[in-house]
């Protein structure tokens, strides 16, 4: 497949994720572009931890400046939008070596994953951080920090 | 001026539906205190946790009102979120009354008519899209849309049944694989790997892992820790699904 096919289902997969999160209607474009924008920075980073990390920060900055922008919170962008990045062939990677009896191999993929999601908490935490902290359109009202 | 009672119920409603619906603890409670200031209450201590709500509200000096509130059920419904957040948000600059809240709030919590239909095509589109953007053809595209669709089928009842979601997680782990595999006896071409990483993508608890980030770094330690707790034992009971499958596979099943 070549990679604007792949791009193309990631948005796809986005959305329709976020169908089945029963996401508002019109957050859902949002959360589908911006999951195209991460995925493909984190494919021509190289899909490796830092790739994890980057590629969701980006994601998790832009998810909260939507939310700020349209009023909402952020956890309905970042939670369709997130999805393409969670690292689901290291999980069955995993499992299959240790069906298979490689324990070693199992130990570096298992690895590799954890820190993969690692990457993607940190990032997202961090989006965050930076947000509620530094971005107070209205200080009087504490509903800002949404 | 609404009785204080209503204003009470209220706030109870809100936020106990943000946590029963996947939103944060600290939403809950920020969505209390925020309630509480527009309603005109001096003062209110809200405590949230996964499974539970503990609020007072400080009328006068000796006059409190407590109240508990268990939160049994958990489910994903962002709308539902997003509907609570609109009243709260009302409510706080004073454009809502606590009667016409708990009115609106009565209206959210009532069961919809859930588009069963259109859970199922989600699932087995989003199924099928991670399948091809990790590198799946097109047999595995097919192969892939039914697993989703089929999980999504079962795992429905499931949840209706009152299994508890972990059970349910390594349950749908293990069709996912067992469907997939029953798929290369059908079709020789079709490639696993895409195929089950594509499927399970879904059904790992990205929303728990978010929520428990956000939770522990506003300093709502036990819920963060909670909420962790939960998405590493789901994903592991996932993982246990298809570890178990694969291997009975392996093991003479074919």
């Amino acid at each position: 497949m070549s990679w604007w096919v792949q791009l193309i289902a990631c948005g796809i997969a986005a959305a329709s994720f976020s169908v089945l999160l029963r996401e508002p209607r019109n957050t859902i474009p949002v959360s589908s572009l911006v999951s195209i924008v991460g995925y493909s920075v984190f494919l021509l980073l190289g899909q490796s931890t830092l790739a994890y990390f980057l590629a969701s920060l980006l994601i998790g900055l832009s998810c909260e400046l939507a939310a700020r922008l349209m009023k909402r919170a952020a956890t309905l962008f970042v939670t369709g939008a997130i999805v393409p990045l969670v690292p689901g062939v290291g999980l069955y990677r995993t499992m299959r070596f240790v069906v298979d009896g490689e324990y070693s191999l199992a130990v570096q993929t298992g690895a590799a994953t954890l820190l993969g999601i690692c990457g993607i908490a940190m990032a997202i935490t961090i989006s965050s951080v930076i947000f509620s902290s530094f971005w107070h359109p209205n200080r009087k009202k504490r509903g800002a920090s949404c | 001026m609404d009785s204080i009672t209503t204003t009470l119920d209220a706030v109870c409603l809100a936020s106990q539906l943000i946590l029963e619906n996947g939103g944060e603890t600290y939403r809950a409670e920020e969505t209390v205190e925020r309630m509480c200031q527009g309603l005109g209450i001096p003062r209110v201590d809200v405590m949230a946790l996964p499974t539970g709500l503990m609020l007072t509200l400080t009328l006068e000096e000796d006059n409190t009102l407590t109240r508990l509130v268990r939160v049994h059920s958990r489910s994903i419904d962002l709308n539902r979120i997003d509907e609570c957040n609109n009243i709260s948000r009302k409510v706080a600059s004073g454009n809502m009354t606590a009667d016409e809240a708990l009115k609106a709030l009565r209206r959210i919590k009532q069961p919809r008519k859930e588009k069963r239909f259109l859970l199922i095509a989600a699932s087995a589109v989003t199924a099928a899209s991670f399948t091809v953007m990790l590198g799946g053809g097109w047999t595995d595209f097919g192969v892939s849309f039914f697993c989703g669709a089929l999980v999504q089928w079962v795992l429905t009842p499931l949840g209706k049944m009152k299994i508890p979601p972990l059970i349910s997680s390594m349950i749908a782990g293990a069709l996912t694989t067992l469907l997939a595999l029953l798929g290369t006896l059908i079709v020789d071409s079709v490639n696993i790997e895409p195929v089950i990483s594509g499927a399970i993508m879904p059904l790992l608890p990205g929303l728990a892992t978010t929520n428990a980030m956000r939770d522990t770094i506003r300093g709502d330690l036990v819920s963060g820790g909670a909420r962790l707790g939960e998405a590493i034992l789901s994903v592991m009971m996932l993982a246990a699904g298809i570890g178990l499958t694969l291997s009975m596979w392996g093991g003479g099943l074919r």
